[in-house]
This record gives C-alpha cells, sequence and structure tokens, in this order.
C-alpha cells in the first residue's frame, strides 16, 4: 500500500469513527473514540514510545503504532533475547533494552507500551509512572483487583496518564452497534452472549534457550488467570459497555476437561455476569470446539447484535405460507381459498436471517487507541472514559476466575478505586 | 394487469402480524398501519410496563385510577361494551386470589376518563388485543386509501380491508383443530374481522400457552370447543369467540340465533375417543 493509498484508508477509518460517534447519547457512552477521531494529530514531535516487551503481541502493537500519525517507537525492551531481536526488525532505529530500568533511565521517553506477562504489569507500570512517563499497558490490568486499583492511585499520584488497551472502544463496527442500540433498534438489552471458543491447545512452542512458565505464561496461575484475563477481559468490557453497567454478582465454573497437559488454568470457562434489572451476560470460553468462534450476542426485545460478524438482526417472524401463497395468487390473477386459523405457533428453531451488515472496511482500532493515547500524553490528561471502562473489565474478568475457584456467587467489589 | 401487492411482517401482541396490502393507496400505508398495531401493543400489553399495567396496580390495590391513554380508554368503552353484547361472558378482569371478580364490578365513567373496581382485580386483554389493533390498522389503512387488504395477528385474528384485490369476497377455510387435513369451515370475508377460538388443537399444545378462564370461577374451559365469530369490527369479534367458547348451551344458542352465519360454535367433545365426521358435529 502506498502512503497516499494508506492515508485515504486511514481518513476513511476516521470518518466512519466520527459518524457512530456522532448519535444520541454516544459522547456519554464513548467519549474517548470520538475525541481520538477527531484530534486530526501532527506528525510533527511524535510522542517518543518505548515498548517494553517484544513477544508476539508487543510486535503488532509496534506495526500499529507506525501507522500512527502522533506516536514513533524509540526504545524496546525485552528479557528474552529473539524476542528482543525480532523487535529491533520492526523498530530498527529504537534503542534496543534488556532491563526496562535501563529504558527508563536512559531517558528519550515520554511514555511506555507495556506487553509482557499479566503478572508483571503492574510493577512495569509503578516504576514508568515513578520514572515520569505515562503508561499504555496491555490488557488485562494486572494479576490481583488489588494491583489493578494500585495502578490507578499511582497514575493519579503521579498526574501521568494511564490507558489499557481494549481497542473494541475504538472500532467502528462495534461504535456503530452501539450507536444503533442507543436509538432503540434492538430494543430493551436484556441479555448478551458471549463467547471465545478456539480448538488449539493455546500452547506455543518452547525454544531450546526458554522454558515453558516463560513463553507459555498464559497457562500458569502465577502469571495469569488464563482465559479470563486473556479473552474474556475484552468481552466482558463490552458487555458492561452495551449493558451500561457493571455486574452485581457473577457465578461461574470452570474446568480442565481437555487439555490435560500440566497446564494450571481452566480450559473451559462458563459464567453468568447479574447486572441490575435482571440483566445477564453469558460467557462461555473454551479451547476445543471452535464452531462458535468470538461473538457478542447483544439481545434485545426487537432484535440482536453480534459486532464480530458485522450484523444487525430484527426480530422478524416467520411468514405465514398461506398468506405468503394468496400474494402470489393475487399478482398472478388467481383468486383461491386461504387456509387460516390453524397452528398459531411454530417450532423455535434459530433464526438464520441474514440481518444487516453493521459494516466492513479496513479497520485500524488499534492504530486509533495509539493516536488517542499520543493525544492523551501531550494533553497530560487521559481520554475519557477509558480507564474506568478498562478498570471493571478487569476487575470483572478476575472476579470471575474467583466465583469460579471458589464455588460460590462473587459480589461486585464495594471498595474500588475511584476513577 | 398485475395487482401491486407488498407486505409488512412484524412481531407485536405477542404473535407475528402480517399486513398485505393490494392496489392503489400511500406507499407509507403500511408502516401507518404498523405504527398503528405497535402503539395499541405499548397501552394494552401486560408483560412490560405499560398504561394497561399502571391501571392494573391502581386496580389491584383497590384505588380509582385515572385512564389517560387514549388507545386505552378506547380499548376500557369497547370492551364495556362487548361484555354487555356477550351477555357479560367476554370478561378481561381477574381477581388471582378468589377468581369470583369480574367485568362487573368495574364502574367505567367514560366522560371522566376514570375506572374503579368494587373488588381489588386486574385486566388481561389477551386475544381483544389483538382485534383491537386490527381495527386500528384498518382505519390507518383506508385513511392512507388502501381499498384492498388482508390483516393477520397471529392466524386466529384476521380482518380484511375493502373485497378481495381480483373482486368478491376473501374465501378463507379454517382447519379441523383436529383433523389435519380436513376443513372445519369455509367462509368469505367482506370489509370485515374474523375471530378464531379454540380449546383444543396445535395451538393449545404451545409452550406457555395459558387456558381460557372462565368468567367468575377462576377456572380454566376443559369444553372441547372451537368458535368463530365475523364482526365489522376485530374487537367485537374477538369478545364473541371468546364468550362462545366460555358460553353454557342456553346463552351459547342465544349468541348464536343474533347473528347466524356470522358467529359458528363447534362442539368437539366427541371427538377424544374417536374422530367423527364433520357432519356430525354441532355446526350453527
Amino acid at each position: 500500500m502506498t502512503e497516499k493509498d494508506f492515508d485515504l484508508t486511514r481518513r476513511s477509518f476516521i470518518d466512519r469513527v466520527l459518524l457512530a460517534t456522532a448519535g444520541a447519547g454516544m459522547a456519554a457512552a464513548a467519549p474517548w473514540a470520538g475525541m481520538a477521531a477527531a484530534a486530526e494529530p501532527a506528525k510533527t514531535h511524535p510522542v517518543r514510545l518505548g515498548v517494553i516487551g517484544t513477544g508476539d503481541r508487543g510486535r503488532a502493537l509496534i506495526q500499529n503504532i507506525a501507522k500512527t500519525h502522533n506516536c514513533t517507537v524509540v526504545a524496546i525492551c525485552d528479557t528474552y533475547p529473539p524476542h528482543l531481536a525480532r523487535g529491533q526488525v520492526l523498530a530498527p532505529t529504537a534503542r534496543a533494552f534488556t532491563d526496562h530500568r535501563a529504558m527508563l533511565d536512559a531517558g528519550g521517553i515520554d511514555a511506555v507500551v507495556i506487553a509482557t506477562p499479566l503478572n508483571t504489569h503492574a510493577r512495569l507500570c509503578f516504576d514508568a509512572l515513578d520514572a515520569g512517563r505515562h503508561v499504555w499497558c496491555e490488557k488485562a490490568m494486572a494479576r490481583t483487583i488489588a494491583d489493578c486499583g494500585a495502578m490507578i492511585t499511582r497514575a493519579k499520584a503521579t498526574g501521568k496518564v494511564l490507558q489499557i488497551g481494549h481497542q473494541r472502544m475504538f472500532h467502528p463496527t462495534y461504535l456503530n452497534a452501539l450507536k444503533r442500540a442507543k436509538a432503540g433498534e434492538i430494543g430493551t438489552i436484556t441479555q448478551i452472549r458471549a463467547s471465545w471458543h478456539r480448538n488449539n491447545s493455546w500452547r506455543r512452542p518452547v525454544p531450546a534457550d526458554a522454558t515453558d512458565r516463560q513463553i507459555n505464561w498464559r497457562l500458569y496461575r502465577d502469571s495469569s488467570a488464563g482465559l479470563m484475563t486473556e479473552l474474556a477481559t475484552h468481552q466482558v468490557q463490552v458487555g458492561n459497555w452495551f449493558l451500561d453497567a457493571v455486574p452485581t454478582r457473577v457465578i461461574g465454573s470452570g474446568s480442565l476437561c481437555f487439555w490435560k497437559d500440566g497446564r494450571e488454568v481452566y480450559d473451559h470457562v462458563a459464567l453468568i455476569y447479574e447486572y441490575v434489572g435482571g440483566r445477564k451476560l453469558i460467557y462461555t470460553s473454551l479451547l476445543n470446539n471452535a464452531r462458535y468462534g468470538c461473538e457478542e450476542q447483544i439481545q434485545g426485545s426487537k432484535g440482536t447484535i453480534e459486532p464480530e460478524l458485522g450484523r444487525i438482526y430484527q426480530e422478524v417472524p416467520a411468514k405465514v405460507l398461506a398468506l405468503q401463497r394468496m400474494q402470489k395468487d393475487v399478482t398472478r390473477g388467481h383468486k383461491r381459498t386461504v387456509p387460516i386459523g390453524g397452528a398459531t405457533w411454530f417450532p423455535e428453531l434459530p433464526v438464520t436471517t441474514p440481518g444487516e451488515s453493521l459494516g466492513w472496511g479496513e479497520y485500524g482500532e488499534t492504530m486509533l487507541q495509539f493516536e488517542g493515547f499520543g493525544e492523551a500524553v501531550r494533553a497530560e490528561r487521559p481520554l475519557p472514559g477509558l480507564l474506568a471502562q478498562a478498570y471493571h473489565a478487569s476487575v470483572a474478568s478476575l472476579l470471575g476466575e474467583q466465583a469460579m475457584d471458589r464455588g460460590q456467587a462473587m459480589s461486585w467489589p464495594t471498595d474500588l478505586v475511584a476513577i | 394487469m398485475a395487482v401491486l401487492a407488498d407486505v409488512e411482517r412484524f412481531a407485536a401482541m405477542g404473535t407475528r402480524v402480517e399486513l398485505h396490502r393490494f392496489g392503489e393507496g400511500d406507499p407509507a400505508a403500511l408502516a401507518g398501519a404498523r405504527r398503528a398495531i405497535e402503539a395499541v401493543d405499548d397501552a394494552l400489553t401486560i408483560h412490560r410496563p405499560s398504561a394497561t399495567t399502571v391501571l392494573n396496580e391502581r386496580l389491584l390495590a383497590g384505588q380509582e385510577a385515572a385512564v389517560d391513554d387514549p388507545l386505552l380508554l378506547k380499548a376500557l368503552v369497547t370492551i364495556d361494551e362487548a361484555h354487555r353484547a356477550t351477555l357479560g361472558l367476554f370478561d378481561p378482569a381477574a381477581d388471582r386470589r378468589l377468581g369470583a371478580a369480574g367485568w362487573g364490578d368495574i364502574l367505567l365513567d367514560r366522560e371522566a376518563g376514570r375506572i374503579r373496581a368494587a373488588t381489588p382485580l386486574a385486566l388481561d386483554f389477551g386475544g381483544f388485543g389483538k382485534g383491537f389493533a386490527l381495527d386500528l390498522a384498518c382505519v390507518a389503512l383506508r385513511a392512507a386509501g388502501v381499498r384492498s387488504a388482508c390483516l393477520s395477528a397471529g392466524e386466529s385474528s384476521i380482518a380484511v380491508v375493502g373485497e378481495h384485490p381480483l373482486g368478491g369476497g376473501w374465501p378463507f377455510a379454517i382447519p379441523h383443530p383436529l383433523r389435519p387435513g380436513q376443513t372445519l369451515l369455509e367462509l368469505e370475508l367482506n370489509d370485515e374481522a374474523m375471530s378464531i377460538s379454540s380449546t383444543v388443537g396445535a395451538g393449545v399444545d404451545a409452550p406457555e400457552r395459558a387456558p381460557m378462564i372462565r368468567p367468575g370461577y377462576a377456572a380454566p374451559v376443559t369444553r372441547r370447543r372451537c368458535t368463530v365469530a365475523i364482526d365489522r369490527l376485530g374487537a367485537r369479534a374477538e369478545a364473541m369467540s371468546t364468550a362462545l367458547i366460555v358460553a353454557d348451551d342456553d346463552r351459547a344458542i342465544r349468541l348464536l340465533s343474533g347473528r347466524p352465519n356470522r358467529n359458528f360454535l363447534f362442539d368437539l367433545s366427541q371427538e377424544a375417543a374417536m374422530p367423527v365426521p364433520p357432519s356430525r358435529m354441532s355446526l350453527q
């Protein structure tokens, strides 16, 4: 893609975000997105980023940062040399470090990007904030609810921006879906069914110079809550967002029932998050069946939205066959008796109508969230609403883990940090 | 020349609704008719907050209520008339505790738009709402210049505007509720509405289907009956078909004799053990 083509694609993407965030109620529901899209960031004096963690996710972030108009990667850091080397390929002019403290001490960066195992987020965040740097951190926020809150407290104390990676909040399809939901197109939303189903071990090959816990940190409890913090967090955030609330409590069941390979985290999770008014988010994630993939089914009294598929469905009942035949008869000039008044119910099979598209295209939601972060760093003021969404999503995912571990309903904590 | 036809399908009144328009009329006529039905649904539903649920809360608390919603007031006035026209048999009022309450306990001041009840009770309009909604949809269609239309709410509530688009009445055949493939009744409608009620058949076996309640006793109707009522107004047809279901023999004869060939009652009690030919059924 040429630079001109890229700019056109970028413009088209930004326009879609602006269009989606222009609806009634959207300024309150997604203030960060409109602000980030409307920023028109200047390319001069970009925000200088140091990326900590250049594994798969970190390198994907570097590629997205390169698309932005207002951020540049000037330093990278990883404790595992092969990852660092791959990062240098993507950011050849960036200085390379194996110790994040050395990177912070070296200066020349405005903010850090954290893309490391979950259990290291809080410590790295504290170090960066204490060193006077703003922080962009991958979701989930931290391994414990207490650490999530402590990260916010530290950011407020240092006056620095803390932003968490939840790219769906910048995704035009999600924003358009929320806009249409707020316009009442699917009626009252009472339930969301969300799933992230994969059919693979979720295990990465371990090179000879690394340990399993180093590479497959997602599978071990000291470093991750597994499916809950690495996948569910995204979808619980979507649930909170569309239900415009945080859960009141969660019940759940987790098990290791297929990949019995020494991992510690569940390979099957099933949870129900309850919200005021009897509303629910029903969540499942598993690793040995991919038919239903990754989706949030946002169910209202008049329709359903499936943002991952990018579709909105109206509750249109099945056709009355006798009346359909009558209409065809009339249009060809034939009058025939209409059998009517028989069974007024029909088997309640899944509806397979295709629905309507919410819009597809080239998307750059991860790019946009970094542009938003760049503008927040420049203004030294976080994008509004974003951190609360991320915090509540992380808390909910960790609370879900507790509900499964203890086998009991967990109420929403009353001692969370105010944002 | 081909007749233009279009259709609007949607869920309302707890069932599937289809509006078929043929020939002339405002292009937005069907949308207007749909809005009319949805407005009735919003006003009369007891399955979500509505003017009716507000009213029920007052009546259950033994309090007088002002009926501010014009659709609800119009429905109550229509019910009041239908209650009298059906010898008190059409009765949407119920007392869940004692079962003895009924519309006779209601005092409706039409002019003042106020209602109260002598005993705590609640209203459940049931199928009446479908007929009432179809009536208002027909009014909207006629006002939009439509001269030929067929409306269905759950297939047991039908209304037609004008003549069949190819001339003459609209021919309908009502299937036998217990004998697949057989017809119970054939008839024609012309600018009329029809309501079909039954205590037997596939519709009765539908999940969560509530039984018809005998007024004044709160007991389900167990007689095996199918009734058909035709009227200029769907609301009145609904009231009549329901009344015929719950009527004892004497009152059933009185209701049937008032409008021959427009009200029908099929006694299917002999169908339980062994199906019998339609000729042996009691057809009025």
